[in-house]
């Protein structure tokens, strides 16, 4: 008898552990497990937020990396990008020379893209302008891949297995570019015409979508679409241009009437504009001699753009106010302005005089001028100050987005920039107007190839 | 057992093969016991006592030699035994002294005196579930006592370990109060699945990862077993080969470390007290340049640069009352710190319960200034005889612990010690108005960093262990047991504005943990010998173990006041809070059959059966099995008449253990949340899932022999292994196109072999003199065996900023350029080498890197092997001298062949814009035609002369230290019987006395990072010197 007690309680213990499945069975607790995400509504607006969370790590240091750090309006004494950008020696180790960041966003939105549609309903308003939002992010990253690179691998789905091809291939950049316009396109389409309030400003509505389809179609020099898109910027009543004395809150306290697409951070999400630009001599880029020199006469923006008075270090105050003296090396909680009214403006008037109408390009350029303080140009007056048109509204681009990273694609999509920088570094060489691709990159992917001109 | 009850089993266990073996083993115990018998004969009785003290041996076990018949000893040393024959020997036995056997003849009453042996368990190591005698392992173990433990000075169970255990190499990741320490077991086994070996506390795994920093300032900064307090503690094994770890079964592969304290024996209590106390002082001074030397190298750097801004720094005017300092910030910093401790225990027993009670204080001051480690420790194990057959007990130990710690080896201008060696020594110390200058062209005021901020540690840590053990049967046992182990711990943190350069800008931080570990373990084991000469045991088990970790945290800013620390002072919460758990749970079933013959033959076989939650459904089981031989060829007859050799023995094992060391989750992929967008909560893919991934397996291999020469006067043990770990767990990058870095695969594989011998000698024994040397020396090489070609490029897995994985090569490889000395001048770089493809040529005082392929230029291309972080051994060395009452010990430890990555040194020569240089750079090129080995400082370092991962960083880090000094003096008996006490005992330890070595850092026992990251030197907290005096009483 008191073995089979002994027995019972020996196999009364064992059934405690006899389902193994349920006590090894243990599912994530603070996060959710591949298979256990994208199941509600609200798994599919937090998907959508995480993508934006990739982009303000994207852009944090590589809006101007990329947007001034080869162009003429900046000069450095930071060894690293900075200085290889500024002297044209590129190579495959560059910090901007990574797309890991832009990849991870596009991973992100290929998750949103994939399924919130499994969530939503395709007639879902709601499911539909979240898609929109994600195609958008999606196409920006791809905008800027393009730009910098050429052809990039083309990347629309998620990766879920190592059954997948996980050694892609680069695509065309014409393919890449129409990729970017339908996601573009249904961005507009789809995505909100206002969310209210400050969301306006920092979150993908349609307005941003026409802004960047604005900015793509200047790219392929496509100009009816580009004014036909800008168009709907200008009528759009989310924006309008700030008056000059508040010129200088677009970027210092951000969410203003004029801005169209602004990557928000804050205190604890922050980006590196003070290390950009905040230090002096000691940050990334100060001023350049001639972009100092470029300035008319009056133009009320030059002493809100930088410290005029001082000597050394002629610091850029433009991000952070005038006056502004506080020289750590910290992070800064400003948001980033990509995409504003002024600037879709002088895009619209470029391609107006690539069409011949020359006097609505001026009017445009002119509203732009006046706010700054400075006189109505006629095709006279411009072409004796700047040569010609083109060149009038690029220099007034150079000065009113001022290292707000637009310069150098600028250079490149007008063609001018071997024109402009063989003299500051020597670029000579088409080829040389991409960025190697990161020799990281090649060395996980053997299908990729690095550019020509870096071989 | 009945028909109808094994029918039942065996329906049960349907078609689950653990569960089969695990029962199949169940029953065949049952099925032993009925051919019990007993035959009758005559009685026996006697007293048992000590040979030294004449006090009785309660316990003593007495027994008819290859029968089970026995019995113990009573209070009094008393015994009975009856059914005895006259031609049986009876065996009479006791942990800690010598057997004896005495054939009974014509006796009825058989008075005994054991003698003691050597020392306290030589007799019986802990092994896997179990305890055996030391003599007929077959495994490769390597256990340190607690006499060896009192003669050092250390605070934890690992420091202990350190050149005293043959195959185990331990380095030192911080010399602060409780820092931590890394310990590898035969080598690194695994790539990043963790190669800290399991760690066992009175039969509890208990858990490791918990206590390194939680917001991750400092690199491995705190000791996970410094909750233990070593005065507490019996015995230490290390098991090392398969056969003794595949007990253990997936947590094995990196060997197990067991941890017995001491329990209480039946008789009356003993009371024991201890107390000591000492100082430290830092081991040594680095050389950093003055101020006026400091400003030369500057100008310098500036001149060397070519700047185009023609500005005198300001750091050069030493009229300004900011600029004005002179100091070696080390001699502001480092203090002569004092500890003290005081143990306090009394053990003891009565008839049915033994008890050990015993706490703890411990109070030790860090040799930087304002950092403190306290530590209370309070333990009891009670095991009380329900009945004959039911015994019952517990474990239980509580430790509260206060680390104040400083923020030693951090990143950036955060770290103390970095400060210490590179901020100005003109920097004033204070600002005009009398304030602290506290920060200053980033670099903070390592003295504020000490004294003002707060890095707070504090933990409270329960590990219990209940059991009830059930006599089933004679030589049959059942075990089971809740064993629960639970951390929680807080750490605060705080940097006040008056180090930072924005006003009132001050940021603090509060993280808290909860580790609960429990798991329950149900063991049945068997042992019963047959006839005279067939001895066998088995055991058989199953266990559930559970992990749960969860953490909060809140880090804010802008508080209102430097004097406010705790959060609510924030005046921004600068993150949504941190809060996150995950859970873990393993299932295993185990069992062991053992078997030998007249104790000449001897052999052993384990098996365990794990299932982890960690692995994909198809993958759950892993099963890791050993098995062991040994032949003891010195009792062959041939070996009668070799009268010196006292014992001889050969061992061989093989089995299979595994690592299961990766993330709770990465099988299943996981969605991170709190990648949020401003205040909108967002979540994004992490983790690429592979629900393919399984164990990583180590197989290994064993041969051993055990020799004892003229009494055990001489003693040698040598282990040779070969351990092949495959199926690494490892994150392979993969394109980052994917939108990950990495998957966690199951790739490739290592090998590590080596060889270690322990030699024990009594070199002089007399009356009144006595001396003896233990001498371990191992040698561990590991090679990476095989690595998937897709991982690699060039041929290598770059693993960190230092090392590389190559195939063929060892594990702790650094790689980087070679460094040839430095261009005397413009002409003397005569093929106009330059600085990358397109770069300047190299100029006078630059220097000159090993030109590897021959192109003219210096890239990523040239890059090549430049040392190695292994040993080619390493070991230690102590001499026991005793003359009368007094005793000395003196311990020495070396490791050679080692090379260190001194990035410290890099960092102290670095000038970037205005960071103070070491006394090297006297030495430094200032012109053309100079002829000398360091480099012209140039500002912002354009072309990484300084920078790149260099030879000229890479040292020797081969030593030679006196690690430990133990002098003792014991009073004499006739006092001690005068007052009435046991013990009075009167000692000195030194610790780290004299280091010998060329290596120019702080200490050469130093390892920043933990894994493959081995043998660099980020600048760790410094090692101390220590000296103490205690005092040792026994009542």
């Amino acid at each position: 008898m008191k073995n089979t007690l002994k027995i019972f309680l020996g196999i009364l213990l064992l059934s405690i552990y006899s389902c193994s499945d349920d006590l090894l069975q243990r599912d994530p607790i603070s996060s959710f497990s591949a298979q256990g995400f994208y199941k509600t509504s609200s798994d599919a607006q937090a998907g959508v937020y995480g993508i934006y969370d990739a982009v303000q790590a994207t852009f944090s240091t590589n809006f101007s990396l990329w947007g001034e750090g080869r162009a003429d309006a900046v000069n450095t004494n930071q060894a690293g990008d900075p200085f290889l950008l500024q002297q044209n020696t590129l190579n495959s180790i560059l910090a901007s020379a990574r797309w890991n960041n832009l990849y991870e966003t596009i991973s992100r939105a290929n998750y949103a893209i994939k399924y919130i549609p499994t969530v939503l309903e395709d007639d879902n308003e709601f499911g539909r302008q979240l898609v929109g939002q994600a195609r958008a992010l999606r196409a920006l990253s791809y905008f800027y891949a393009v730009r910098v690179w050429g052809d990039v691998p083309l990347i629309l789905e998620p990766y879920e297995s190592v059954q997948q091809n996980i050694f892609p291939e680069r695509s065309d950049k014409e393919l890449v570019l129409n990729q970017i316009e339908a996601d573009l396109i249904f961005a507009s389409e789809n995505c909100r015409a206002s969310f209210g309030g400050e969301r306006n400003r920092i979150l993908i509505t349609r307005g941003a979508a026409e802004a960047m389809l604005t900015h793509l179609y200047m790219w392929k020099k496509d100009y009816p679409n580009a004014i036909g898109s800008a168009e709907k910027v200008l009528a759009n009543n989310l924006y309008a241009l700030v008056p000059m004395n508040d010129w200088s809150r677009i970027f210092t306290q951000g969410y203003t009437n004029e801005s169209i697409f602004e990557i928000g951070y804050n205190e604890v999400q922050r980006n590196s504009l003070r290390v950009l630009y905040a230090l002096g001599s000691d940050s990334n880029f100060f001023p350049s001699q001639s972009f100092r020199n470029s300035f008319e006469d009056g133009d009320l923006r030059q002493d809100l753009i930088y410290d005029v008075a001082e000597t050394q270090p002629r610091k850029i105050w433009k991000f952070f106010g005038q006056g502004f003296s506080d020289e750590s090396p910290d992070p800064s909680d400003k948001n980033i302005v990509l995409f504003r009214l002024a600037d879709i403006m002088l895009l619209k008037a470029e391609a107006h005089h690539q069409m011949g109408q020359t006097a609505e390009a001026l009017s445009l350029l002119n509203t732009i001028r006046n706010r700054a303080g400075l006189a109505n140009l006629d095709e006279a007056g411009a072409t004796n100050l700047y040569g010609d048109v083109e060149s009038a509204i690029l220099h007034e681009r150079l000065i009113e987005l001022s290292f707000e990273g637009h310069r150098w694609f600028d250079l490149v999509r007008t063609g001018k920039a071997i024109e402009v920088m063989n003299p500051i570094n020597g670029l000579n060489d088409e080829r040389n107007l991409l960025w190697p691709i990161h020799e990281d990159a090649l060395n996980r992917n053997p299908n990729l190839s690095q550019n020509l001109f870096y071989q | 057992m009945s028909q109808r009850i094994r029918n039942a089993l065996f329906k049960y266990m349907g078609s689950r093969l653990a569960l089969k073996i695990g029962l199949s083993l169940v029953v065949m115990f049952f099925c032993s016991i009925s051919g019990y018998a007993q035959t009758p004969g005559i009685t026996i009785k006697g007293k048992i006592t000590d040979s030294k003290t004449g006090e009785p041996i309660f316990g003593a076990s007495v027994l008819v030699k290859g029968t089970s018949n026995g019995t113990s000893a009573d209070l009094d040393g008393l015994y009975t035994l009856g059914n005895i024959s006259g031609q049986d020997i009876i065996r009479f036995s006791y942990l800690g002294f010598e057997t004896q056997e005495i054939r009974v003849g014509n006796f009825s009453e058989l008075n005994i005196s054991l003698q003691s042996s050597t020392s306290d368990l030589n007799e019986f190591v802990v092994i896997g579930y179990g305890v055996q005698e030391k003599r007929n392992l077959t495994g490769a173990v390597v256990s340190v006592g607690s006499d060896e433990i009192s003669k050092t000075n250390f605070q934890d169970p690992i420091s202990v370990l350190q050149g005293r255990a043959a195959g185990v190499q331990v380095t030192s990741n911080s010399g602060a109060p409780g820092g931590g320490m890394t310990i590898n077991i035969r080598g690194n086994s695994s790539l990043n699945a963790g190669n800290s070996p399991l760690y066992v506390v009175d039969g509890v795994p208990i858990e490791t990862n918990v206590s390194s920093s939680l917001n991750g300032t400092e690199n491995f900064g705190l000791n996970p077993l410094a909750d233990i307090n070593p005065t507490d503690i019996e015995s230490i094994e290390v098991l090392k080969d398969a056969a003794s770890t595949a007990i253990y079964g997936s947590r094995a592969a990196n060997g197990v470390v067991m941890i017995t304290t001491k329990r209480g024996r039946s008789g009356k209590p003993q009371v024991d007290v201890n107390f000591n106390s000492g100082i430290s002082t830092v081991s040594r001074n680095l050389g950093v340049l003055n101020a006026s030397q400091y400003r030369s190298a500057v100008l310098d750097s500036y001149r060397n640069a070519n700047s185009s801004e023609q500005i005198i720094p300001a750091v050069l005017d030493s009229l300004s009352a900011i600029n004005n300092g002179d100091f070696d910030w080390q001699s502001e910093m480092f203090r002569v710190a004092k500890q003290s401790n005081i143990d306090f225990s009394i053990r003891g027993g009565s008839d049915n319960v033994r008890y050990a009670w015993s706490s703890s204080f411990f109070d030790q001051d860090g040799v930087i200034l304002n950092s403190n480690y306290k530590r209370i420790t309070s333990r009891l194990n009670v095991d009380f005889d329900v009945s004959d057959r039911l015994t019952i007990g517990q474990s239980v130990s509580y430790t509260n612990a206060v680390n104040n710690r400083s923020n030693a080896a951090g990143s950036g201008n955060l770290s103390i010690v970095r400060e210490l060696l590179i901020r100005p020594p003109t920097f004033a110390m204070n600002l005009p108005d009398g304030s602290l200058n506290g920060y200053q062209l980033g670099r903070r005021n390592p003295v504020g960093l000490a004294q003002l901020s707060t890095n707070l540690n504090k933990s409270n840590r329960l590990i219990a262990s209940q059991y009830a053990e059930y006599k089933i049967a004679e030589g049959l046992k059942f075990r089971s047991s809740i064993n629960v182990d639970f951390v929680s711990m807080k750490e605060d943190t705080f940097i006040p504005s008056t180090l930072d350069f924005r006003e009132g800008y001050n940021t603090g931080s509060v993280r808290s943990s909860n580790n609960m570990t429990w798991a329950n373990e149900n063991i049945l084991t068997y042992q019963k010998q047959f006839g005279t000469s067939h001895n066998f045991g088995a055991l058989a088990g199953f266990s559930y173990q559970d992990w749960k970790y969860e953490r909060t945290g809140l880090d804010g800013l802008f508080f209102t006041s430097d004097n406010i620390r705790t959060l609510n002072g924030a005046g921004t919460i600068s993150n949504q809070g941190v809060n996150v758990a995950s859970e873990h749970s393993m299932l295993s079933y185990f069992g062991r059959v053992s078997y030998d013959f007249e104790r000449k033959y001897l052999f052993e076989a384990n098996i365990r059966a794990d299932g982890s939650s960690r692995f994909g459904k198809d993958n759950r089981f892993g099963y890791f099995p050993s098995a062991s031989v040994g032949w003891r060829f010195s009792d062959e007859g041939v070996f009668d008449n070799v009268n010196f050799m006292d014992d001889g023995k050969v061992r061989f094992s093989a089995g299979k253990t595994g690592n299961e060391a990766i993330g709770n989750y990465t099988s299943q992929g996981e969605f991170l949340v709190g990648t949020n967008y401003l205040d909108y909560s967002g979540a994004s893919p992490s983790v690429m899932p592979n629900s393919g991934l399984t164990w990583e397996t180590t197989t290994q291999y064993n041969a051993g022999l055990d020799l004892s020469f003229w009494e055990n006067k001489l003693m040698i043990n040598v282990d040779a292994y070969i351990k092949n770990t495959n199926d690494l767990l490892y994150n392979v990058p993969i394109p980052r196109e994917t939108g990950f870095d990495f998957i966690t695969q199951n790739i490739g594989s290592i090998q590590n072999k080596g060889i270690e011998l322990l030699m024990t000698t009594r070199n002089v024994s007399t009356l009144d003199y006595s001396w003896s040397t233990s001498f371990n020396i191992s040698s561990n090489r590991n090679s990476v065996k095989d690595l998937p070609d897709n991982l690699l490029t060039n041929g290598f897995i770059q693993n960190g900023a230092f090392h590389i994985l190559k195939e063929g090569f060892l594990i702790g490889t650094f790689y980087g350029w070679r460094f040839d000395g430095v261009y005397a001048s413009d002409e003397d770089n005569v093929n106009g080498i330059t600085n990358g493809a397109q770069g300047p040529a190299y100029r006078g005082g630059d220097p000159i890197w090993h030109d590897v392929n021959g192109d003219g230029f210096i890239d990523q291309n040239d890059r090549q092997v430049i040392g190695n972080a292994t040993p080619d051994f390493f070991g230690g060395i102590n001499n026991d001298f005793t003359y009368k009452n007094f005793s000395l010990s003196v311990f020495f430890q070396f490791s050679y062949g080692n090379d260190i990555y001194s990035e410290i040194n890099h960092q102290r020569n670095s000038i970037v814009r205005y960071n103070n240089l070491s006394t090297d750079a006297l030495n430094r090129w200032r012109q053309q035609g100079d002829i000398t080995d360091y480099p012209k400082p140039v500002r912002d370092d354009p072309l990484q002369s300084m920078s790149r991962i260099q030879s000229r960083w890479v040292e020797d880090g081969s030593y030679i230290k006196l690690k430990n000094v133990h002098f003792r003096y014991s009073l004499p008996n006739k006092m001690l019987n005068r007052w009435k006490i046991s013990k009075l005992d009167a000692y000195v330890t030194a610790t780290n006395l004299i280091t010998w070595t060329n290596y120019t850092g702080y200490d050469p026992d130093v390892n920043s990072y933990s894994g493959l990251r081995v043998g660099v030197d980020e600048g760790s907290y410094p090692q101390s010197r220590t000296i103490i005096l205690g005092l040792n009483i026994g009542l």
